[in-house]
């Protein structure tokens, strides 16, 4: 098989896969006891939340902006959702879940309308609202904090509500909905024309304004979508973790970054799959979850290792893609000798 | 009435302590002005909550003109922000802060530079390891009888032999960090023989993190029956990490938690005892303990003996748990179970 004619995409989900397996294989070898259902059960529910706020993340990145504040987002809808339940533990589920991405949303809106209306870089705009946010959760929470005895049992059973097992290895409802939010959105990205916008800005925002696309719109719709995700993600989190602290989320704008990245998705917008993007999360969680186990490797060393696994992504990202379109450029020179002179191949 | 049962309760003070001849307890003259500052390690946990609560009820009590802020850093931000905090205290001529550290010896200089400033650095609840920026510490309980206790707990649920692990809060942390040496101290003890303590893993006293370290713990050793979690935040997120993975029967979760968090897990077996003291009580005794040393009627020095409030009778010591510095003991503990965590809980 040739390896050149592979759409890069492609590629890329093939290498992570390759890569998942070696991994798995590692920690067998180092870990005892390592695969087993629980090592499912532990990657495949934790997965569930940061792959909704990665999903989230790549909308955002594919338009050549970040949003670094998704970690403060899940932190306040967590919490507000908490006390709401709190205060109503009558309130239907479904209105729990639409209050969690509506809260989501409007936060991102804010981002949004200053990085897209504002033309504030994105960096910047999102570095601030991680604080802002935050500090809004603080003087919300007023010290205070959501424990699992002031929520109402549904939102307590949810995290350990199966859909089926399989011998010890449970498949939760919270994966199940993960994996409808990443299809749905796959779906967006891949069939709607909001998607292709969304691609077309990223990758070449000129064109994509001289093609007549509202990248203004587009990019304010990103950021609006990836903080309802994360405000979902935020709703996950106080079901499955329930004690809800001012310190909730912390952190997650690092690990959804790192999914992205190690996904696949270019850093500098227009390109990546949401595909490849789960497959960065669960990448990126199984090594986090293996390392703990892994008795050789401290504490500190575990983020070390992370952040060299995304500079290990994005190297690998570029010294890929520049070989396959040598290789590229030099079929097609190639393919063009052969056709303007069809005596070449008789000389040689 | 209230002035005459200052008097009579100074009157029983003075009795008591007439037995020590050295000296004479100190009773607080209330209105003195002094801006104070307590400081927790981060905003946003029930136990500082409820050390403030205190604060501001013994603020009110010594009637002190001053102001008493109740300020704090971000949680991921504690050790910067808590250094920050000090050193602005000194800019703005407070009279006091009540700092419980979160960030070792980190804190020296800028507390150094904030005594020398003319802030008095009382700490509570953790405090400077090395002594050095600060006046005294209020101990919540004995350090050492924090190990034992904890080792007690570990004993009784363990049926006297099992094997367990630890989960505690950041690794800077100087009161947990106290505590677990002291816990592993007492474990030496022959009563404990059969008891072994696997690992100490850390969940930075956040939920999610705690979360997952606990069911690592359960993933790593097989036959951990045990997971001992001296945090408020860690030992709620490991009682509901068994909880959801349905372990509440192989693996027990226990440490120091606070009742109202606790009292599901306690009442459904997971966690069937756990211990904390009275973190309202300790931001009063904090308080008083500040005032009289920012207004200038205690010294902070070993042998003194004050009064504080309806708490009674304290006398500074010097830490025994510490190679340097001078405590004021609070106590005493209490252990919860499901006979008593309900009503504690209210």
């Amino acid at each position: 098989m040739d390896i050149s004619k592979l759409h890069p995409q492609l590629l890329r989900v093939l290498a992570l896969l390759f890569v998942l397996v070696l991994v798995v294989l590692f920690f067998s070898v180092v870990v005892d006891n390592y695969l087993n259902a629980r090592l499912f059960n532990r990657v495949s529910t934790s997965v569930a939340i940061i792959a909704m706020i990665a999903v989230g993340q790549t909308l955002v990145v594919l338009t050549r902006n970040i949003d670094l504040s998704v970690g403060s987002i899940v932190g306040f809808t967590a919490y507000f959702v908490g006390q709401l339940l709190a205060d109503h533990g009558d309130l239907h589920p479904l209105l729990a879940v639409l209050a969690a991405v509506g809260v989501g949303g409007v936060l991102g809106a804010f981002n949004g309308v200053l990085v897209a209306y504002g033309r504030v870089p994105a960096i910047i705009v999102t570095l601030g609202t991680l604080a802002l946010f935050r500090t809004m959760l603080v003087e919300y929470a007023d010290a205070g904090s959501i424990t699992t005895i002031m929520l109402p049992p549904w939102l307590l059973e949810l995290p350990r509500t199966n859909i089926f097992s399989i011998g010890r290895l449970d498949f939760r409802l919270t994966v199940g909905i993960a994996l409808v939010v990443v299809l749905i959105f796959h779906l967006m990205l891949t069939r709607l024309r909001f998607g292709r916008r969304l691609y077309a800005v990223g990758s070449n925002p000129e064109a994509a304004v001289v093609a007549g696309i509202p990248s203004q719109h587009v990019v304010f719709f990103a950021f609006v979508l990836c903080g309802a995700l994360a405000g979902l993600a935020g709703f996950m989190f106080l079901a499955k973790f329930g004690n809800i602290t001012v310190v909730a989320g912390l952190g997650l704008e690092l690990r959804s970054v790192a999914a992205v990245v190690v996904g696949g998705v270019n850093i500098f917008g227009g390109s990546g799959t949401i595909f490849g993007v789960l497959l960065g999360a669960v990448l990126v969680d199984l090594i986090d979850n293996s390392l703990i186990r892994w008795a050789a490797i401290s504490e500190f060393w575990r983020d070390a290792l992370l952040g060299m696994l995304i500079l290990l992504a994005v190297a690998t990202d570029t010294v890929v893609l520049r070989q396959l379109n040598r290789l590229r450029r030099h079929r097609a020179t190639k393919l063009t000798d052969q056709s303007t002179e069809p005596a070449a191949e008789s000389r040689q | 009435m209230r002035h005459i049962s200052l008097v009579s309760l100074t009157a029983g003070a003075a009795l008591l302590a007439s037995g020590a001849a050295f000296a004479q307890t100190i009773t607080p003259k209330p209105g003195e002005s002094a801006d104070l500052v307590l400081l927790p390690k981060f905003l946003g946990i029930l136990p500082f909550d409820q050390a403030n609560q205190g604060a501001q009820e013994a603020h009110a009590e010594l009637q002190n003109p001053g102001e008493l802020l109740y300020v704090g850093p971000t949680p991921e931000n504690s050790v910067a922000g808590q250094i920050e905090i000090v050193t602005t205290a000194a800019t703005q001529g407070q009279a006091g802060v009540m700092l419980s550290n979160n960030s070792g010896d980190q804190i020296v200089p800028a507390a150094k530079a904030a005594m020398e400033a003319g802030v008095k650095m009382v700490t509570w609840d953790s405090p400077i390891p090395s002594a050095e920026g600060e006046v005294l510490f209020v101990a919540q309980v004995d350090f050492n009888d924090i190990g034992v206790v904890m080792a007690d707990m570990a004993h009784s649920i363990l049926g006297g032999e099992g094997k367990f692990a630890v989960l505690s809060a950041t690794p800077d942390a100087a009161n947990q960090n106290a505590w677990i040496a002291a816990m592993e101290t007492a474990l030496q003890d022959s009563k404990y023989a059969n008891i072994e303590l696997l690992d100490t893993v850390y969940g930075d006293d956040q939920s999610e993190l705690s979360y997952n370290r606990a069911l690592a713990l359960v993933d790593k050793y097989p036959d951990m029956e045990l997971i001992m979690a001296p945090t408020s935040v860690g030992i709620q997120a490991a009682a509901k990490a068994m909880q959801d993975e349905g372990l509440c029967d192989t693996v027990k979760i226990s440490g120091l938690g606070v009742p109202a968090e606790m009292v599901s897990y306690t009442l459904n077996g997971c966690a069937p005892e756990f211990a904390l003291w009275d973190f309202v009580d300790l931001g009063y005794l904090t308080y008083y303990t500040t005032y009289l040393i920012a207004t200038g009627q205690m010294q902070g020095e070993v042998g003194e003996t004050f009064e504080a409030g309806r708490m009674g009778t304290y006398t500074i010591e010097k830490d025994p748990t510490r190679d340097a510095g001078n405590r004021v003991l609070m106590g005493p503990f209490t252990v919860y179970t499901k006979d008593n965590v309900e009503a504690a809980a209210q």
